[in-house]
């Protein structure tokens, strides 16, 4: 099988607290004082001065991975591990401090379910819009239409606007725009934890399914061990920024995930 | 990010790396997402005259309105002139034309901000968001110039005299150029607000005061009488509601060297300012 995603290094540094003093003459202010080598009138109290200040983590340090063709991926870790940022990062939302990401085929990322639709549009003309934000073409969310209202369950309003829909039927039309995405990559962020428990299973199978028929990769953020050990046959473990652990028995990668949550 | 595969032996698709390279366009990108921006500019078209009882004769109406209100404070209560140029023809191209720069500006200003939602969760090229902008606003504007045109027969009909002239050809420039140094301010502001919020307080009043040293509705000779005229060269948008209204009527001023500098001007910062979103676009999510 060949690699799709290689993961080379990756850190992703973060400030702490305020990034800035989010006011211009402030921010001058600043740069004056540090330019006459003064303290900093800005710097806040328990802060150290201008020199050596301690204000920046890394929320992914040195992270490397590869990911193979039809591979479903399950990254853990408790809150704060850096998952999201690493979605973040391949997903093209922000970009690394460090290292390089490559990536074969088309990625759709699932960061948030619905994102992009426009509470005034209809079903349909919503779908359109999400299928393009997600890097589609027109004549491809066209040839996708059916089956994506058909994923959904909801052919009857398809064009009422969405702001006049229950959270549960906008969940379902939004993920069923993006599963029946034509990529090779999918990368999917907690985004089921809404919905009720059968359409949760049915998005379970649905990605699965595009796994093992069609050979597409999957990868799946999710605290949910369930979930996670239905789906997934390979798990990172991150922790603090840095990869933990690596196994392709998901099982073995639950336990120790509840091991590690257990000993916070 | 690049989207080359520059290494000899490789064959990936994309490459993520942490951003430095200062000229790094991506317009190849921009164009296989050229659906996005139709939908975008549908959406935004859409959305805009749902549930409104008129709908799209919200694009006429406003500037009509203001037209009216324009020509009855200014033109005859204050009694401005309007350089012998008709009055609504004059009120009316200043209203449209300015219509079209200083909204361009604005909603380009505010593109981080009001995407932040969508930004945070998503990629595409961001830039798909003005040119959408750009594109709504210059269809605002082709559909008020038939009003104008409308303003324009009437005038004659009461048997005024004007003399339309080739400058009308350069109608589609001066559109262009107040694009342009819109979406170039507008870029610019909106990369600098994602860290100052301050400007976003400046920006309403600051396009006001920008409106009246722009020759919409006090007509140009009056600026230079009273020893203004130094502002057909520091204020682009100047020469070019001038020039529009000279190549209408062939009345009015024709400040043409200004112009060019204008048209110069309005390029380069539209470049500057796609150089400045470009840099921006990839790390103002850790910032906003």
């Amino acid at each position: 099988m060949s690699t799709v995603v290689s993961v080379e290094g990756i850190s992703k540094q973060y400030r702490y607290g305020v990034i800035n003093n989010m006011s211009l003459a402030r921010d001058m202010r600043s740069w004056w004082a540090t330019k006459r080598g003064k303290e900093d009138p800005n710097v806040r109290v328990g802060e150290e001065s201008n020199v050596g200040r301690r204000d920046r983590f890394w929320a992914l340090r040195n992270v490397n991975f590869e990911v193979k063709k039809g591979e479903r991926l399950a990254i853990m870790g408790v809150n704060g591990a850096g998952k999201s940022t690493l979605l973040k990062i391949m997903s093209r939302v922000t970009a690394p401090t460090e290292g390089r990401i490559r990536i074969r085929g088309r990625v759709a990322s699932l960061l948030e379910v619905g994102t992009g639709f426009h509470p005034e549009l209809t079903g349909r003309e919503n779908i359109y819009l999400n299928g393009a934000i997600l890097g589609m073409k027109k004549n491809e969310i066209t040839a996708k239409f059916d089956e994506i209202v058909e994923f959904s369950g909801l052919p009857e309003f398809i064009d009422t606007p969405v702001k006049r829909f229950s959270s549960g039927m906008f969940v379902r039309l939004a993920f069923a725009v993006a599963a029946n995405l034509d990529s090779d990559i999918l990368i999917a962020d907690e985004v089921i934890a809404v919905g009720d428990a059968k359409f949760q299973a049915k998005c379970l199978n649905k990605m699965r399914d595009i796994s093992e028929k069609e050979g597409r990769t999957v990868l799946f953020v999710s605290h949910n061990a369930h979930a996670v050990s239905a789906l997934c046959n390979r798990g990172i473990i991150l922790d603090h920024g840095i990869e933990q652990y690596d196994a392709a028995d998901i099982h073995e990668v639950v336990h120790r995930y509840n091991t590690l949550m257990e000993n916070q | 990010m690049s989207e080359t595969n520059k290494q000899p032996d490789d064959t990936w698709d994309l490459i993520i790396e942490p951003p430095d390279k200062l000229l790094d366009f991506r317009f190849g990108e921009l164009y296989r997402y050229r659906d996005l921006l139709g939908l975008l500019i549908r959406r935004d078209f859409v959305s805009a005259y749902k549930q409104t009882v008129v709908g799209p004769l919200w694009f006429f109406i406003q500037p009509v309105m203001t037209t009216m209100v324009w020509s009855f404070v200014f033109g005859n209560i204050a009694k401005l002139g309007t350089d012998r140029v008709p009055q609504m023809l004059f009120y009316f191209s200043g209203t449209m034309l300015w219509g079209f720069f200083s909204h361009c500006l604005t909603k380009c200003a505010n593109t981080f901000n009001s995407n932040a939602q969508l930004f945070r969760k998503i990629y595409f090229p961001r830039l798909a968001v003005p040119i959408s902008y750009v594109a709504m606003e210059g269809l605002k504007v082709l559909i008020q110039f038939s009003i104008l045109v409308f303003f324009f027969f009437y005038y004659v009909v009461q048997g005024a005299v004007m003399h339309p002239n080739l400058w009308l050809l350069a109608i589609p420039v001066f559109l262009f150029q107040l694009g342009a140094l819109g979406v170039g301010c507008g870029v610019i502001v909106s990369s600098l607000t994602t860290k100052y919020r301050d400007l976003k307080q400046l920006l309403s009043f600051g396009m006001q005061l920008w409106m009246y040293c722009s020759a919409v509705i006090i007509p140009l000779s009056e600026f230079v009488d009273r020893g203004y005229g130094w502002l057909i060269y520091a204020n682009p948008v100047i020469p070019v509601v001038a020039m529009f209204r000279y190549a209408m009527t062939g009345e009015g001023p024709q400040p043409i060297g200004a112009w060019l500098v204008s048209l110069i001007l309005s390029v380069v910062i539209l470049l500057l300012g796609i150089i400045i979103f470009n840099r921006n676009e990839r790390t103002f999510i850790d910032v906003i």
